[in-house]
């Protein structure tokens, strides 16, 4: 893998993705189209299309489980709670 | 229902430790780990410092056996330009005037979490406590505004005299019982990304030393571990963001000196990571009825270099034995559980946070501003070349001219950081200790004719009187090998 050019996705790896359960939950009412979720996400789960943000439809097979979308998010529109026990990413070398 | 003296939520460094000291305290304990094994969930810098083996050598002889560890003598700071050109390499190790206070000189370890995160979880197993894994502890049991217990993903209820969060940045513990919503701008994104290298190589050519990547654009770590390394870049999470985690850690990988020295020790990327890192000024509120938080769920991660694993095992110890003398007073109240806030500020966690706006403020004015960064590495490597060693390397002109040029240009530079020094660095002064203070001033007191013949005494009560700034170092009632406390230094300015 060239520095220049590293798939980062696939340097992730994750175990029973189908059993995280809805971990990220999303208010769309709250939301103001800031579109600071989509910025501080590693892999663009977040777009912004109208004026208001949408999490990919599969994000568990892609999310970072960092929860810095919901920090970043000013009108708490953003949920975050850990995925289920023993799902989600493994880090090995953290 | 199942009923425990303390529920511990993490099996992290601060869950572990706290358990284990709960469990030896003879408390039945329990703590819950979401992965499917300690350290399965978390990434970090995970450098344990001189101070580990100051406060826990018990667990650095033991720590340093584990197959991940590196050792770290040395650390290596290199300043890249905003040309990606690397422009400077020095680093700090401690002299032999450290020896009395570093016993292991400057030796701390790095060491990966899947190995430190297990090895901690087995000494509180050991100790009597129980470990539960792959269980997500999602919800808290409240009664008359007490936490009395907590509620697991699987439906089930578990009763505790005192819960010990430590779940966490994003703790879901601190979530539920009302205690905080958001950290509002006080936490950091760190991106991380994992090399897996040549061992020998590394040792030949890193040594046994942290990196640092400094630069306009990115102020990046680099933890070197036996047989890898990762490098971080930390932001905090602010609504001026205005470029993907991703996007800079490209910019670091790109720097021509970075990849050298990744060609060098046959450097592959491994693994990449993301997680949250309270950098706060101050912790807030690290206690309720029935609860306390330690760790990254506490916000006590340093405020100058945010490292937070010796700040969660302290705060986890100081927690589980806060928990002991709260469950035989029978009393675990928000009343009571102050105690614990009462302990860790008398500790050196404490002392850790005295100054925290200070180092909040100071790193987040310089480093994370890209221009002030800049020129501020201009004059970094002007100040270099007025160095001993570089002066007698600068042939561009006889050396005489060479060192009035530089001299120059520090002159040109110095006005642009006035501002700076004035509301960041000028403030750290409180923290010099009043017997250097008086050390200093006594070094000036034979430069003054008027008063160079008063005796010492007199003569700080001369200084004391003609300035403000200087009369609370020069009061005599107060400890001389500690920081003016602030509301003495504050009465004395206004005075």
């Amino acid at each position: 893998m060239s520095l220049d050019n590293i798939d980062f996705f696939e340097l992730v790896k994750r175990v029973d993705t189908d059993k995280m359960g809805d971990f990220i939950k999303y208010d769309r009412e709250k939301c103001n189209g800031c579109g600071l979720c989509a910025l501080v996400c590693s892999f663009g789960l977040w777009a912004v299309k109208q004026n208001k943000a949408k999490l990919a439809v599969r994000y568990q097979e892609l999310c970072l489980e960092c929860g810095a979308c919901a920090e970043i998010c000013e009108p708490g529109a953003i949920d975050f709670s850990y995925p289920a026990g023993g799902t989600g990413v493994i880090i090995e070398y953290g | 229902m199942e009923k425990w003296d303390v529920v511990v939520v993490g099996g992290g460094p601060g869950g572990s430790y706290a358990a284990k000291t709960a469990a030896e305290a003879g408390l039945k304990t329990v703590f819950f780990e979401r992965g499917r094994k300690p350290g399965d969930k978390n990434s970090s810098g995970c450098g344990l410092g001189q101070r580990w083996w100051k406060d826990y050598p018990e667990l650095m002889e033991e720590l340093q056996k584990l197959p991940s560890v590196r050792k770290v003598e040395m650390v290596v700071i290199n300043l890249i330009d905003e040309h990606d050109r690397l422009r400077y390499r020095c680093g700090t190790t401690g002299s032999d005037l450290c020896a009395n206070r570093w016993p292991h000189g400057m030796d701390g370890i790095s060491i990966y979490r899947k190995d430190l995160d297990p090895f901690l979880a087995d000494l509180a197993v050991k100790a009597g406590a129980e470990l539960r894994t792959s269980t997500l502890v999602n919800d808290v049991i409240m009664e008359n505004g007490q936490v009395r217990g907590v509620k697991t993903e699987k439906g089930e209820s578990i009763l505790a005299e005192v819960v010990i969060a430590a779940d966490g940045a994003m703790s879901t513990m601190a979530k539920k019982s009302g205690m905080r919503d958001r950290w509002g701008g006080g936490c950091t994104l760190v991106p991380q990304l994992d090399f897996g290298c040549n061992a020998d190589k590394m040792d030949d050519i890193i040594g046994n030393a942290e990196w640092c990547w400094f630069g306009p654009l990115y102020g990046t770590y680099q933890v070197n571990f036996r047989d890898g390394f990762h490098i971080g870049a930390g932001q905090w999470l602010r609504s001026d963001w205005d470029e993907k985690p991703l996007e800079m850690m490209k910019k670091v990988v790109k720097i021509p000196g970075f990849q050298a020295m990744c060609r060098a020790v046959e450097a592959k990327p491994r693994e990449y990571q993301a997680h949250m890192l309270p950098w706060l000024k101050k912790p807030p509120k690290t206690y309720t009825g029935g609860m306390m938080l330690v760790g990254d769920a506490a916000g006590f991660p340093c405020p100058l270099e945010a490292e937070g694993i010796w700040h969660a095992i302290t705060s986890g110890k100081i927690a589980a034995e806060t928990a002991a003398w709260a469950i035989s007073r029978g009393d675990a109240s928000e009343k009571a559980l102050a105690e614990y806030e009462r302990r860790w500020k008398a500790s050196d966690l404490g002392k850790e946070h005295e100054f925290g706006p200070e180092f909040v403020d100071l790193w987040n004015s310089s480093i994370f501003d890209p221009k002030l960064m800049a020129r501020q590495i201009q004059l970094l490597l002007e100040f270099s070349m007025l160095h001993p060693f570089s002066i007698v390397f600068d042939w561009g002109d006889a050396h005489m001219d060479c060192f009035n040029q530089h001299l120059e240009h520090i002159l040109d530079l110095a006005p642009e950081f006035s501002e700076f020094g004035k509301t960041y660095v000028a403030p750290l002064a409180r923290g010099i200790w009043p017997k250097n203070v008086k050390r200093i001033l006594l070094k000036v007191k034979p430069k003054i004719p008027a008063l160079r013949r008063l005796s010492d005494e007199n003569f700080f009560k001369v200084v004391a009187r003609l300035s403000k700034g200087l009369a609370p170092y020069l009061d005599p009632s107060i400890r001389q090998d500690a920081p003016v406390p602030r509301d003495v230094f504050e009465r004395g300015v206004r005075k």
